[in-house]
């Protein structure tokens, strides 16, 4: 329920003008919700004076099952004048059918856009069976507060069961701002979703630097929200013509509701990014290696095997490599068919990071490192002698094949 | 026989025969060069000249066999503990070699009323790592199933004891044995406060040439006011000792040589006898409570006022560091310079540049008492031109961790410069001093050093106990001819902390390597007695051949 | 100007493990220090505040009375002065309960303009308190924060923000959140006088009878979501290692490998 404490309101209309469903009107003075409030919380966030309440009561086990459907957020990214979702948004679209199916539900999804195109007929052919859009030209960059009012907005009309977003930096900054919105539970990086008898979600996820893993529920409140580490589901097969309705959502967006403004954006070469997620080779340089001029070698065996070079936090707090082709628990996840860790101990941060990865190789000197406790075939010894002559060998083999 | 006599006697123990093929053994060189080759070499990189046979022994039944074999066999015997030493002590020349890898259980904990304190009794080969861990979880594996039920109460006691507890000497190589520490006397940084292994050792059993034991308690047994002694074998024979006749350096720390007093406690010889006279197969330690404490790395204007505030430290009586090391300018600068190129050092704070020398010292500190009072601290830092707030401080493990790898950069970095010049010339190594001096001489020493250094046109850098005034001067050479100009220096500090009744071995031995060192520091008359002695407890010369002294036993 | 940041103190995870027999988390012996974010977050404080006299950082824990050495940790850095957080009405909170209590204190507390956290704590690792914390106190926030600047009529802060994709420059209006990813390019390093100093700094304890709030809203109460089940992580089998003392014999067994592999 929706409370405006009356004494405190001054009727800016400030959350008149930013209510996404126009459902706030003042009169004489004070705010008041009319009959299609939907919680969503906007005006409580804008409102300067803190004269709005939503009281959230606990709901019944009944209402709970009201909700339904498995929604997921598609994060874009630009290709050229188009928006692109995200690989995670593929890699959730095939875990949302799959939960969705135990439900019996449905699998929509959320597509903001500043008013570029979308690719949606990936969405589809991945599982979805719906899209809910929103165009807006304020969002023609991620902003926390846009995007939380529309997402906000969106969710709470639409009462699904389950929503997922993508554990990117975006996606964890947006989801937790959404729950405490909605006064929703929700289970950061995920690694693993299961429904259990009751219909509940069963999100389970690494603690304590992947030393543990913890399995959590959300008893009290729908929708169940999850955000899911990247790169650990699969991308399932592709069902080419496969389609879905496509519903324009309308919602009210105000510009003085954004309290952010992005100034500059730096991008670091992107083929350098693009290439360590999606990679099926990786062979990743640590302090191991001794010296900036040594990484020419790392890049020599990477190229060697057609993969890409990627590192460990020591080398990027170094500055010999850009944070975005950081591997671990403070970079990025990624499960290539093949990784190699040059000079790399394999603390337990990292080898979260990588652990996914089908087949490892790892060359240290010191044969205590734990990284050779993951690897498939390990090599004690100085990494910097080692490599030129796995270099040398490896195009003797190729030449002889 | 009266009290007096019974202390200036021992009797040996006899062991049980047993079948000398029943003891674990890897026969020639070929088999244990091709899978036991660690047990050929030890940290000198020393090249071995030859083993026979290898042996593993469980118990003291079983080596007694293995030295009777090898006596009758005619053969020396090498003792083999971790093999954590820099001198070649336990580099094989010839003969046999005995691991006491299998001596490794907790033997018997009780608590010492006369002394107030807890007593530890362990086998030779426990390393210190484990033996710190064990004492610091209060957990001894195995130590309930053999014990006795006297053990096991004195063990239910110690658990119950609210306290903390540790075994203070630390030589920094944690893997060492403990029996090759009190062989070697070990010490290192926190001896400042708590002195050398010697200290701490309250019994020791050890085994004989002749395949008997000696059981050594502290506090039981003392040569007399002219260094005499007796020990009655077995078989009731007795064998007179003279323990040799000179003045022991006056310094805290002390590796070279056997120790020799008058009236002094039998113990003390067994300790530091790097192995000469018998195996140590047991040793009873003394423990001490635990207290937390602060890591400080204290910068100062310069070399000389970092000495002035070491000697202002031990001046204060109530100050009372676990260690006390030093840097000097040169030792900054090197850091300084790796500090710039190498990845390894991300985690270490860069030194000021305006530091001329740096003191590192722990103090006891409880991070979560109230208002600590460190004013005569503080008060002493200032008299020698510094404060408290030019300082590095940390009582976190994380911080420790960041100031140890402090501590160890500058050993891994001289060594890594050596290493580079050895490319050109392979003939090549480092020369690092073990010289120590009493507390009066620091000053003088430090004079000396400086001027010859800085006369002989050599790269150096100076670190180490200061505190006990034992410092290592690291030379640097370049070539083979600054290499021969190094070690003339070298000699010449060695005779001159011989002046200043210091030693040439303040921590790590004699061994195979340093030998030449005794020499400036005793006359060839102390050799001699120092020859005798050992000849009297192991006439045929078998144990530790070419360790300390050169002497042509019996054996073959 | 007023900074307050938001510390916790963690394990040192790297030593956390679950008991297999029990399936209960095993702590002994495991050491307590500031979560490093956190310790990133007062590197960003002190920044701002360095050669600025009327800027005071304030630094506030929720956590078991233990956490009060997490607060002395900051203290030592710099900050002006400290606020635990303790109660055992408090336990077991999860994020949303965690935030909203740490809300009540924010509201308690004169003018802040800035608020610093880090961006994730290591052992829970949710990144979920900050932006929570934040929509809790109707204020926005900025996430993955490297560095920042303050405008100079202090009405703004621009944000260097690290992305999956490399840098952005994030302009906020105060007061507002900032999460922190990375601080001090070389890590701190304190003096002993800033450790004894620190224990002459104010240090003051809250809770939960001073915040106004209904029990059934804090802790474990007042948690939406509950933690059913902890378990070790599978682990991979480890594979063979080969001795790399010879490297052309190492490199040819690698080879091998990837050859069955047909990587190459």
């Amino acid at each position: 329920m929706l409370v405006v404490d009356s004494k405190a309101c001054t009727g800016c209309k400030l959350c008149e003008k930013n209510c996404p469903f126009s459902a706030m009107i003042v009169v004489e003075g004070t705010a008041k919700a009319l009959e299609n409030c939907t919680l969503c919380g906007a005006c409580m966030n804008v409102c300067s004076e803190h004269a709005i309440q939503i009281e959230r009561a606990q709901a019944s086990p009944e209402e709970l099952a009201r909700y339904s459907g498995v929604f997921i957020w598609a994060e874009c990214e630009e290709h050229g004048d188009r928006l692109v979702p995200k690989k995670v948004v593929l890699e959730l679209l095939h875990e949302g059918r799959r939960l969705a199916e135990q439900l019996g539900e449905q699998v929509k999804v959320l597509v903001l856009t500043d008013g570029r195109p979308v690719d949606l007929d990936p969405l589809f052919a991945h599982g979805a069976d719906g899209v809910i859009r929103y165009e807006n030209k304020l969002l023609d960059r991620y902003s926390t507060d846009a995007y939380t009012t529309v997402v906000s907005g969106i969710i709470a009309a639409k009462k699904p069961s389950v929503f997922l977003l993508g554990a990117t930096p975006d996606g964890r900054d947006l989801a937790p701002r959404v729950a405490a919105r909605l006064k929703l539970g929700l289970t950061a990086d995920c690694t693993m979703l299961e429904i259990n008898e009751d219909r509940q979600l069963v999100q389970t996820r690494p603690a304590f630097g992947g030393n543990i893993m913890a399995s959590i529920l959300t008893p009290f409140s729908r929708p169940q929200m999850a955000t899911v580490r990247p790169n650990v589901f699969q991308v399932g097969d592709a069902a080419p013509g496969r389609t879905g309705e496509v519903e324009d959502f309308e919602v009210t967006l105000n510009k003085g509701a954004v309290r952010t403004r992005l100034l500059e954006v730096e991008a670091v070469v992107e083929e350098a990014v693009e290439s360590i997620e999606n990679a099926r080779v990786i062979v990743a340089a640590g302090q191991g290696c001794q010296a900036l001029e040594n990484l020419s070698l790392i890049r020599e065996l990477a190229e060697e095997l057609g993969g890409s070079m990627a590192g460990s936090r020591p080398i990027v707090e170094a500055g010999w490599i850009p944070h975005t082709i950081q591997v671990g628990q403070s970079g990025t996840t990624v499960s290539p068919d093949l990784y190699i860790a040059v000079g790399i101990s394999g603390a337990v941060q990292h080898v979260v990071g990588m652990s996914g990865s089908r087949t490892i190789v790892a060359i240290n000197n010191d044969p205590e490192a734990p990284i050779f406790k993951v690897a498939d075939i390990g090599i004690v010894g100085d990494a910097m002698e080692i490599l030129p002559v796995l270099i040398r060998e490896i195009r003797e083999a190729k030449a002889a094949a | 026989m009266n009290n007096t006599n019974s202390q200036h006697e021992i009797r040996a123990e006899t062991v049980p025969e047993i079948a000398f093929d029943t003891v674990r053994r890897i026969d020639g060189l070929e088999e244990i060069a091709a899978n036991y080759a660690p047990y050929l070499a030890d940290e000198s990189r020393l090249p071995h000249q030859g083993a026979d046979y290898l042996f593993f022994p469980n118990d003291e039944a079983e080596l007694a066999a293995v030295m009777r074999e090898m006596s009758r066999q005619g053969k020396p015997v090498t003792i083999s503990g971790a093999r954590t030493g820099l001198v070649g002590g336990a580099v094989p020349a010839g003969g046999a070699i005995v691991s006491m890898d299998r001596f490794d259980k907790v033997v018997d904990i009780r608590y010492d009323e006369g002394s107030k304190e807890w007593r530890l009794s362990v086998e030779s080969a426990v390393s210190l790592r484990d033996l710190g861990d064990w004492i610091n979880k209060k957990s001894f594996p195995g130590l309930l199933g053999r014990a006795s039920p006297e053990t096991e109460k004195q063990f239910g006691l110690f658990k119950e004891d609210p306290r903390s507890y540790f075994y203070p000497p630390d030589p920094t190589e944690m893997s060492a044995s403990l029996g090759g520490t009190v062989a070697t006397n070990a010490s290192g940084a926190a001896s400042f406060r708590y002195g050398a292994t010697r200290e701490w050792i309250r019994g020791l059993r050890v085994m004989l040439a002749s395949g008997e034991v000696l059981d050594v308690p502290r506090g039981k047994y003392f040569v007399t006011g002219d260094r005499k002694f007796t020990v009655v074998n077995g078989a009731g024979e007795r064998t007179p000792l003279t323990l040799p006749s000179y003045r022991m350096p006056e310094t805290k720390k002390n590796t070279a040589g056997f120790f020799s007093a008058p009236g002094m406690d039998l113990i003390d010889l067994f300790i530091g006898s790097e192995g000469l006279f018998g195996i140590i197969t047991r040793v009873e330690i003394a423990l001490e409570v635990w207290h937390s404490s602060i890591s400080v790395v204290q910068f100062l204007p310069s070399d000389e006022a970092a000495l002035d505030f070491v000697i202002g430290l031990r001046e204060e009586k109530d100050i009372r560091p676990e260690f006390v090391e030093f840097y000097d300018d040169g030792a900054l600068a090197l850091l300084r310079d790796r500090q710039r190129e190498n990845p390894k050092f991300i985690d270490m704070p860069p030194i000021p540049e305006d530091a001329g020398a740096a003191v590192f010292y722990d103090i006891e500190f409880d991070g979560n008492a109230a208002a600590p009072d460190f004013s005569r601290l503080e008060e002493v830092t200032r008299r020698c031109g510094a404060s408290l707030a030019q300082t590095w401080a940390g009582y976190e493990r994380r911080d420790l961790a960041r100031f140890r790898h402090f501590r160890h950069a500058l050993p891994e970095t001289v060594n890594s410069i050596i290493g580079e010049r050895k490319k050109a010339h392979p003939g090549l190594h480092k020369l690092g001093t073990d010289l120590a001096v009493p507390d009066a001489c620091l000053r003088e020493i430090w004079q000396f050093y400086k001027e010859r250094l800085a006369a002989a046109g050599l790269e150096w850098v100076v670190f180490g106990h200061i505190g006990d005034n034992h410092l290592h001067v690291n030379i640097l050479p370049k070539d083979m001819d600054e290499l021969a100009r190094g070690l003339d220096i070298y000699r010449d500090f060695a005779r001159k902390a011989v002046d200043l009744h210091g030693t040439v071995s303040a921590e790590h031995g004699i061994g195979k390597m340093k030998k030449k060192f005794l020499a400036v520091m005793f006359t060839p008359d102390e050799l001699e007695e120092m020859a005798a002695l050992k000849l009297a407890l192991d006439p045929q010369a078998m144990m530790n051949p070419g360790d300390i002294l050169d002497i042509q036993g019996a054996v073959q | 100007m007023r900074v307050l940041v938001c510390a916790k103190q963690v394990p040192e995870v790297t030593d956390v493990q679950v008991d297999p027999e029990t399936g209960t988390l095993n702590r002994d012996g495991v050491a307590s220090i500031l979560n490093p974010f956190c310790e990133y977050a007062m590197d960003l404080a002190l920044d701002l505040k360095k050669g600025m006299d009327d800027v005071e950082i304030v630094v506030l824990s929720m956590g078991p009375p233990q956490a009060r050495a997490a607060l002395m940790r900051c203290l030592e850095m710099g900050a002006d002065r400290a606020i635990l957080v303790t109660d055992r009405r408090f336990a077991g909170a999860d994020t949303w309960a965690t935030a909203l209590t740490i809300s009540k204190i924010v509201e308690k507390l004169d003018k802040v303009d800035l608020i610093l956290v880090g961006k994730h704590a290591i052992d829970g690792d949710t990144a979920q308190v900050g932006p929570e914390l934040a929509e809790c106190l109707n204020i926005p926030q900025v996430t993955y924060a490297v560095g920042l600047e303050l405008d100079e009529k202090r009405r703004r802060v621009r944000v260097r923000r690290e992305t999956d994709r490399g840098h952005q420059v994030v302009q906020m209006r105060l007061p507002g959140l900032v999460s922190v990813s990375k601080g001090a390019a070389l890590r701190r390093v304190c003096s002993f006088q800033d450790i004894l100093e620190a224990r002459r700094k104010e240090l003051i304890t809250m809770t939960a009878d001073d915040l106004g709030v209904d029990e059934s809203e804090l802790g474990l109460k007042g948690s939406l979501t509950q933690v059913v089940k902890i378990f070790p992580p599978v682990e991979r089998e480890a594979g063979r290692v080969v001795d790399g003392t010879n490297p052309p014999l190492a490199a040819r067994q690698v080879v091998e490998f990837l050859k069955d592999k047909h990587f190459v």
